[in-house]
This record gives C-alpha cells, structure tokens and sequence, in this order.
C-alpha cells in the first residue's frame, strides 16, 4: 500500500486500504477523511459508500449513514 | 423475429485466503491469460463477464456476472464485510491444493459473507491441480469437508485453465437453481 501510493498518491485502491486500516487503529474520523477522498477521485469505487455508510454509523450519524447508503445502492444499480 | 432473452444481473464474491488464485481464476476466465507473477490484490477489483446459460426450466438466459474480487486479508475482512458483501448472490469460494490451512479458512470466509448476505449459493473450488506434487489435501478430506457443508465443488488451476470455466457455471447454475 505504501509502495503504491509513493508511487502515486492518488491510487485509489491504495488509499481504499488505508481509510480501512486508520479504521482499525481506532481512528475513525481520519478514515473518513481518506475515505471521501476515494469517493472525490472515483465516486464508483466498488463499496466505497458502503463501508462510509458504516463507518457514519460507528460515529452515531444516522443522517449522513443513511445518505451514505443511498449512494451505495445508486452506485451498484 | 425471437424476443430478446432475458438479462440477470449477479453479483458473485470471490472468497478465500490470501494467494490462493482467487483474481488468477477471474484472469483466466474472463481473459483466458495466466501471469505466474503474484501480485496481492490491493482495494477491490471488479470484473464483468456475460455468459448464456439455461435457466432451471430449460429456457435460454444470458447472465451478467459482476465478479468482486478482493483482498484475502483475514484481519480486514470483518471491517470491510458490508463494503463487499452487501447484495451478494453467490461465493465462488477459492482453496489451494497445495496449502491445507486454505481449506479450513473457507468457513470463516462463508460466515462472514454470509453475515451480511444471508444464506447464499455458494460452489468451491480447490485450486492450483498444476502442482499435484505438492499436493496437501487429499480428494477424501476435500470432499468431506465440501459434503459436510452442503457445498458443490470443483478442481481447477488458472494456470493450464483446467476447470476454471465449469467452476463458474457450477456456481451460477447453483445460483439460479436456487431462486426456484
């Protein structure tokens, strides 16, 4: 993951990987933060909105989860 | 003039640990290429394939599968099961032949998708029959364990692409045999 966001920042898988991985440290907020970063660069990425309807859920944000969501089911359709 | 067939879309998840062929047999399959360089899967990887088959009633049907591959990263897994599994219709779940702990991980793999997708078709698939010589499962623990779970199952090896194109078809027609 890092190897290939040196080589290109905006590697959209690399940094799918690493809003998971700030997630599982504990730091939720800046996994969202990387997370709609994705979505700015690729607003289709295969469960993207998904796991950031999840991750609005773990902060208590039923709105923005619910949002989320919506987009998740636009993007698969 | 014949009417148009009907399309079905399919959402089918690859499962299984890291390395054990999983975006190997999309490859062969969808490209019917093999690269023996391993590269981990990073993110998610979608890959479309059409196929014509025949519904359980005998009927021409052609099918859009949306094959989602992703990282076989146990750790990850949990986290990310909503993001992949979400909507899913079938597994193609993958083992290697050569490594026993492979098949035993399936299980965890099904739970999880499972979780998020119910009780969906799945059809595995033992994987790498290239390398017979280091074999570690033999045929009696593979189809016990595949019996035992109610799970078809399969050979293949995405690198001579023996069987890869059957294991496909055996999960999509256990697919749609199972929305009688």
């Amino acid at each position: 993951m890092k190897e290939a966001l040196e080589k290109n920042q905006d590697d959209v898988d690399a940094l799918f990987v690493l809003a998971a991985l700030r997630v599982l440290a504990g730091k939720v907020e800046e996994g969202l933060s990387v997370l709609d970063r994705v979505l700015r660069i690729d607003p289709k990425y295969p469960g993207a909105w998904m796991f950031k309807a999840k991750l609005h859920n773990m902060q208590g944000e039923p709105e923005a989860e619910l949002s989320a969501r919506r987009r998740a089911e636009d993007a698969e359709r | 003039m014949s009417a148009p067939a009907d399309v079905m879309k399919l959402k089918i998840c690859m499962a299984g640990e890291a390395a054990v062929g999983k975006s190997s047999l999309i490859r062969r399959y969808v490209l019917d290429e093999y690269d023996d360089r391993y590269t981990a899967t990073l993110g998610t990887k979608i890959t479309k394939k059409s196929l014509t088959t025949k519904d359980p009633n005998g009927a021409s049907l052609s099918v859009n599968m949306i094959l989602w591959d992703i990282m076989g990263t146990s750790t990850l897994r949990e986290l990310l099961k909503e993001a992949y599994y979400h909507g899913a219709q079938g597994i193609l779940a993958v083992a290697d032949l050569t490594r026993r702990e492979t098949l035993v991980e399936l299980d965890g793999w099904a739970r999880s998708i499972r979780s998020v997708a119910g009780d969906i078709p799945t059809f595995a698939v033992v994987n790498k029959t290239d390398l017979e010589k280091d074999r570690q499962l033999t045929h009696a623990e593979v189809e016990a364990f595949f019996r035992h779970r109610g799970w078809p199952w399969s050979y293949s090896s995405a690198k001579t692409g023996a069987g890869v194109e059957d294991s496909f078809r055996g999960l999509v027609e256990r697919v749609l045999s199972n929305r009688e």
